[in-house]
């Protein structure tokens, strides 16, 4: 799932676990990825990804506890680019099932806030989440790289 | 690292971000330091010298300090404070900047002679910024230390 080579261009963030700051991140991580190549509409996607997965880390897995911070850690290789989104995991993340649908949220069925997932999973190639036990969570957000060439 | 730090009723926002040292990394600190800057409350103009001068200063760190070896960092501190924003640059000092480069006042007539026509980095960041120290970094690299002030 997740593993990077001995090519991998690499750039880590940390900031305050303060909404607002997944702004900066957004920003960050957007000119990396313009600088490994992917096309402008799938940075807007990423830039989209990226916050909701900040806002997570900072509300859920931080618990807005001041003092603690998230971390975002950039690896592109001649494949994809991985981003990876830590927490300090105050709260652990764990997995509810099949999200509600938005028409099911509509309906009532369900609060309508909770859609940051389903957002990150259409608008990333791939995600996922894994434990780093006492470290925190990690999220993590995958773009292919197409054509396929050398990070520059 | 913490949020907040010594400077008695000052509390500070750090963002932390390390940087592959390849020319054109420099736009990641640019941005990232942008959208800092606007969110503080700075001016597009001190804005724009911000991102000047800490171009400047990400690209000394990488073409001389660290001498564009990927595999080395450049790490660039950003500390939001009420009043200012400091900004810290640090490679791992491939290479120790000479002294004398950090006080010289280049002349615009060399310029027009010589054949070389750099040089105007740190006199550049000079320039923009209200407060410019070069130091060595805890690591033992070369550090340049930037703050421009927010005037309210």
């Amino acid at each position: 799932m997740i593993s990077t080579s001995e090519h991998t261009t690499s750039m880590e963030l940390s900031f305050p676990s303060e909404l607002g700051f997944e702004v900066i991140a957004r920003d960050a991580v957007a000119a990396f990825a313009r600088r490994m190549g992917l096309a402008a509409d799938r940075v807007e996607d990423l830039k989209t990804a990226l916050s909701e997965a900040c806002i997570n880390a900072i509300e859920h897995g931080n618990s807005l506890s001041p003092g603690t911070r998230v971390a975002v850690v950039c690896h592109c290789d001649a494949e994809r680019l991985l981003v990876e989104v830590h927490d300090q995991g105050l709260q652990s993340y764990t997995p509810k099932g099949d999200p509600l649908s938005i028409s099911d949220k509509l309906a009532g069925l369900g609060p309508l806030r909770g859609m940051g997932l389903m957002l990150i999973a259409q608008l990333t190639d791939e995600s996922g989440y894994r434990s780093d036990g006492e470290a925190g969570n990690c999220f993590w957000l995958a773009y292919f790289r197409q054509p396929v060439v050398g990070c520059r | 690292m913490s949020n907040d730090t010594s400077r008695p009723g000052a509390e500070e926002k750090i963002i932390e971000l390390r940087l592959p040292s390849k020319l054109g990394y420099e736009r990641v600190a640019m941005d990232t330091a942008s959208s800092l800057a606007k969110r503080m409350g700075f001016d597009n103009d001190r804005v724009e010298s911000l991102k000047t001068a800490i171009s400047e200063a990400v690209t000394n760190a990488i073409e001389h300090g660290n001498q564009q070896d990927a595999a080395m960092k450049v790490v660039v501190l950003l500390t939001a404070r009420d009043d200012e924003l400091i900004i810290s640059v640090a490679d791992q000092g491939r290479k120790q900047l000479d002294a004398d480069c950090t006080t010289r006042n280049p002349h615009i007539e060399d310029a027009m002679v010589n054949a070389d026509k750099g040089g105007w980095g740190i006199w550049l960041i000079r320039e923009l910024m209200d407060e410019v120290e070069f130091t060595t970094a805890p690591s033992g690299g070369n550090q340049v230390r930037m703050v421009i002030h927010l005037e309210q």
